[in-house]
This record gives structure tokens, sequence and C-alpha cells, in this order.
């Protein structure tokens, strides 16, 4: 079950905004990860609207990815780019840990 | 596994469905195996080889037919794989056929924390792909780890609570790996890793007198009986080998027949020899001829053409073959020809684990019909009593389960109780005790040699001097009369004083008698003068009134 929420654009950086490409696992409805998606596409909107792709991958319908990934707790969200990788796990309910992760400030990145 | 409900009206037994772990010797403790479909606890400090004993889990299992799969949240997949690879596994082929499938766990270095979480990405990767190999077996390496991500006691709790859920529903068996806190504080989780366990092994490698030694100890095993001891096992070059002593004496093989000591004397002291596969104990202070008495032993079984393991903690193999020279006894053609194998080391120099399975190795390398241990006394510095005892018992229950005969050299410290001298602990498996000691006398040091015990055979139970020559050894009668023993010059004086004191006294009977013939004759002839004179005429008596006494003094005679 592969959502896309915010639209790919590519080649149209607008500003100097990096293009975020994010890959969330999440297991099935359990609070956590609903709730971990919930802020993360809000985050998205209120941050990082135009320039992000989040890829949700459901580990009971996609095992394979789960090991690929590494990913033994969920939810998981994963930042493939920008660089550097890194992994963040939980409901993102510490949202100035995720935005700090990010890499977005309150004031230098909101459009 | 159904419950007793049913069981009230069929009163039968059901036996407990066991997963073999094709590990030497643990399938013996835990009578057949893991429990089928259940789940195992394996708690192990660092280096005490829990991984090891999971991964082999796997590995034999996949090799007999049952798929598995192997979590690891510690150490790195690549890294488990060369370490296989150097005891021979080929896991990646395995791999390549789905027989088995590593899966890595460990948490990545730049993973952050934001809220809550669970252990479902673990469970959905284990169910899946396990579905997909049609997996019999589990292991979840090190499960600890990631149950450190948590904060409290509570999330491990649900966390341990969804895990066990599922291992029960989903049929493996599966092992579970944990360490316990190292610095000995209490584990909020270990109380609860034992409850979820159907099978609990606690495995430990300790450092005993600056030896490490490993030892395994099922703990519980729910429907099952098993090996209740501490087992000590080794990892050797082909995975986890483990030696129950439980065992001893249900293979054994009976004592066979006589076999010479290589000493005609002593053989017929023993009323023909030693029993083949039965053990020997010589003991005796250094210098005694403990290892010439056993180098005559060797010699003669090689001679035969038989085959002899010589175990040496004290001296090297050219040092030992060197000292028996000395006593006419040459090894060298026995070595030449592959008769004789040498299998020197220090006790120190590892764990007597380590020292069993060297042993082991060569026994099963070159079947040998005998095995010499010199000396056993030096087997405590393996790393105490108790380390020494496991090796000697173990090795002495291999042996007579081969048939093998054993000749154990005990070396004594000082002045020796009898059950130092029979070996202490291993007494009750000694069949012969050989005890050889030093009489002082004047200025003399001479050796003895006396049999303690013999089980199973005629044996005198005398002591005989025990003399070394330039060509072997010499077994000689004491001096035992007047109530003391002598030995040595002592002896051979008191033994020409015997003989000169016997002739002297042969000749004084020899006389006496004569005296008394005389008289006869005497009196005869009287009675006849008697009969024809009417005893009118008296004859004067001839001879003189007494016998010469002659003492053969400074006489010297040839016995």
């Amino acid at each position: 079950m592969n959502a896309k929420t915010g639209k790919p654009e590519k080649e149209a950086p607008a500003r100097e905004t990096p293009f975020y490409r994010l890959r969330l696992f999440v297991a099935g409805d359990e609070p956590n990860s609903v709730q971990a998606r919930a802020t993360l596409s809000r985050l998205c909107d209120e941050h990082l609207k135009d320039c992000c792709e989040i890829q949700l991958v459901d580990v009971f319908e996609d095992y394979q990815a789960a090991i690929d990934h590494r990913v033994m707790v969920v939810p998981a969200l994963i930042v493939e780019a920008p660089p550097p990788a890194k992994t963040i796990v939980g409901s993102l309910s510490d949202e100035g840990r995720l935005l700090a992760a990010l890499g977005i400030t309150e004031k230098g990145e909101r459009s | 596994m159904e419950h007793g409900n049913a069981s009230k009206q069929t009163p039968t037994v059901k036996v407990l469905a066991k997963a073999p772990t094709h590990i030497p010797g643990l399938d013996d403790i835990l009578e057949g195996g893991l429990p089928r479909g259940r789940t195992t606890v394996v708690n192990g400090g660092a280096g005490s080889g829990k991984t090891l004993l999971g991964l082999e889990f796997l590995y034999r299992g996949a090799l007999a037919g049952e798929p598995g799969m192997f979590v690891g949240f510690e150490e790195p997949v690549a890294q488990l794989l060369e370490n296989a690879a150097t005891l021979g596994w080929d896991l990646p082929a395995l791999e390549r056929e789905n027989r088995l499938f590593l899966l890595e766990g460990r948490i990545k270095p730049d993973t952050l924390m934001s809220g809550d979480f669970s252990l479902k990405g673990l469970l959905a990767a284990a169910a899946g792909k396990s579905r997909e190999l049609g997996a019999k077996r589990i292991v979840i390496d090190a499960l600890e780890v990631v149950l450190r991500l948590f904060d409290t006691p509570q999330q491990v709790r649900n966390e341990m609570h969804v895990l066990n859920d599922w291992l029960q529903t989903s049929g493996l068996s599966a092992v579970l790996t944990v360490r316990p806190p190292s610095r000995g504080g209490a584990s909020v989780y270990e109380d609860f890793f034992d409850s979820m366990g159907d099978c609990v092994i606690r495995m430990d490698a300790r450092v005993l007198d600056q030896v490490t030694t490993r030892r395994l100890r099922v703990v519980k095993y729910r429907g099952s009986t098993t090996g209740r001891n501490e087992y000590p096992y080794v990892i050797t070059p082909r995975g986890m080998h483990i030696a129950p002593i439980s065992t001893v004496g249900l293979r054994h093989k009976p004592l066979g027949e006589k076999i010479s000591t290589g000493v005609s004397r002593l053989d017929e002291i023993l009323d023909g020899g030693y029993r083949r596969a039965s053990c020997i104990l010589v003991a005796g202070l250094p210098g005694v001829g403990k290892t010439i008495l056993a180098s005559l032993f060797v010699d003669c079984m090689c001679r035969q053409g038989e085959t002899v393991l010589y175990i040496g903690f004290e001296e090297s193999e050219a040092a030992m073959v060197g000292n028996v020279l000395s006593a006419g006894v040459g090894l060298e053609p026995h070595i030449a020809s592959g008769r004789l194998a040498f299998l020197t080391n220090f006790p120190e120099a590892m764990g007597s684990e380590e020292h069993y399975f060297n042993v082991m190795a060569r026994i099963e390398a070159i079947s040998p019909r005998h095995v010499v241990v010199d000396a056993i006394s030096a087997c405590a510095r393996m790393g105490g009593q108790h380390a020494a005892f496991d090796y000697l018992m173990r090795l002495l229950n291999a042996c007579k389960e081969r048939g093998i005969t054993v000749l154990f050299l005990n070396q004594l410290s000082g002045s020796a109780d009898f059950m130092e001298i029979s070996g202490n602990d291993i007494s009750s498996l000694v069949d012969t005790v050989i005890f050889l000691r030093y009489q002082q006398i004047a200025e003399e040091s001479n050796r003895l040699l006396q049999v303690l015990k013999t089980r199973g055979s005629r044996h005198c139970n005398q002591t005989y001097e025990y003399v070394i020559c330039d060509d072997g050894v010499r077994i000689l009668d004491v001096y035992a009369g007047k109530g003391e023993m002598l030995t040595g010059s002592a002896r051979r004086q008191q033994e020409e004083l015997d003989t000169l004191e016997a002739q002297r006294m042969a000749f004084e009977i020899e006389t006496r008698e004569l005296d008394l013939k005389r008289l006869r004759l005497e009196q005869e002839q009287t009675a006849k003068s008697k009969k024809n004179h009417n005893g009118s005429t008296q004859r004067p008596q001839p001879g003189p009134g007494s016998p010469p006494r002659i003492l053969p003094k400074g006489r010297r005679s040839e016995p």
C-alpha cells in the first residue's frame, strides 16, 4: 500500500529548499503508526509543500521492504534524501526533534 | 500442544516432541533436543558461545532438512558468516538453497527516537520470511539489545508478550538468546524470559585459576527430564561440543585379557599382568621411576604392534625419550613406525575442555589401544582440582568406552595419604594401583614397589624392591625376616649373614646327627657284648665325651 502525499516536483526546487525523499514504515492501523502518518503529512504540508515525496510502507504487506531497510521497530521514518540518510523511529510525537532531524527550522523554511 | 483436559479418559502420557540440536553431547543432556514448536531461552554472558549455539542449532537443523531463520541484533551478519566459515559451515550455500536466512536486525547507528514504537517490524519480517522458507526453526540473538530501546519495563513486557504470542502460534522451534546485565544489576526482563521459555539454558565462561572454563546448565525444561548438572563444553574447530559426565560407566567395555606390563616379575605379581581396557594408576614421588615403568609397558605394547598415545604434561617428547633411554628403553623406533604418538602440552596452556578436545581428536585420529597420562597430578594446573577431575573423568570415560587401556602416572607431593595415592576422586574408576616409594636405610635410598589394589584379579600384596638398571628394571624380594624390611646393600649384607648362619647351623646339625649315630652304634655294641658275656666283662667307652664344635667362620660359599 503505497501512498503519496505531496507532489514530486523533481526538476523545480522552489528557492533553496532541498528535495526530501521520505519512506515511512508503519504496521497496519496500530495507534503509533496512525499517529506517525498523521504527524508526518501535517508537517510536510506545513514545511515541505511541493518539495517532498513520502512513500508509505506497511510492514505486514511488504515484509521484504522491512528486511531490505533493516526496519525492526515501527513506525520508522527513513530520510533517504537529502543526505546524510537517517532514521527516526517512533510515533513522531516529538515534533521538535523530527524537524531538527529533517533540518527544518521553524522560521527559516516556513513558506 | 494439548493440555491435560482430555486426559481424564485417556491417561496416556503425551511425549513432548523435540527438535534435535545435532550438537554432540547436548542432545544427550536434553534427552533428545529442544522442545519442538516451543521457545527456548539461552542465557549467557559475553563470550559464552550462546550465539554459536543458536547458529549451530539452525545450521545442523537446515542440514537435517529443517529450514531456519536467524535474527541478529548484535553481531553484523557478515561477521557471523565469517565466524561460521572458520568452523567449516557454508551458510551462504544454505541461504542460496533457501534453507537458511540471516536477518540483519541491528539498529542503524543514525537512528533517532521520537515517540513510542513497537517490534512489529521484526514480527512482520520474521513471520513473512519464515513462511516463505517454510522454516521450522528460528533464532533471535541478543534480544536484550533491541529491548534496551524501550523506556519503561512496562513497554518491554508488552513487546515480550506480543513476541511470545507470535512465537506460540507460529509453531517454530525458537531459541532466544539473552545476555544477563553485566554489572550485576537486576534485569527487568530476566524473570520474564525465564517464564517465557519452556526450556531455559544458562551458559557461562568463567575464569578459574586464570584458565577459561565454559559451563552449560539446563535450568528448566517443561514436560521433560534433563541432565541437571553443569556440563563443561568446548568450542572446537567444528562447532560446539559438550561432554556429559552423567553417562559414566554405562557404556564401558568389560575388562579384557591380561597383557604384559613389560616387566616379567611384575606380570607374576599381578597374576599375569595388567588387564586390557583397565585403568592402572602408578603413584610415587618424583624420580621414583614411574615414567620408566610406563615406558617399559609402552615398549612392550609397541613391539606387539599396538598403538600407544603418550600424553605428557611435564616434559617434552625428546626429554622423556632421552630419560628412559638411560634405563635402556629405546622408544625412537616406535615413534618412527607410528606405533607411539606423543601429545605434550603444558597444562596451563588452555582450559580443561580444550585439553580434552585435543586428546579426543588424537584418539579419534590414531585409535590407540593404550593411553598413558604423565602425570595426572599436573592436571590441576588446567584450572584447579575441579577442572582436573573433569578432564580425567571424561578422558577415562571415553577410553573405557573404547576399550583403551589407561595408564595414569600420579606424582605425589610428599607424605601422601592413601586417597592421594589412589588418585583422589577418580579412584572408583581405577582398577589397579601400583605404589612406588623410597626406603631410607643408613646412607642409602632404595625403591619399593607395592600393588595396593587390583580389581578382578588375584595379586600379591607383598612389597618388593624396585631397582632401576641400565637395561630396564628389576623387581626383587625384600628381606622381610626378624620383623623388619631391608633393601639394597642392607638387604644384601643381611642376606649374606643369614646365609652364613644357615650354613653354620646346617653343619652343627650334621655334626650332632653324626654324634647321635655313633652313640646309637655304641649302645648297640654294648648290648651285644652284655648278651655274649653275661654282663661280666665291661668294655671301655670309645671316643671322646663331647663332639667337636666347628664354626665355619670366614668361610664363604656361593648360593
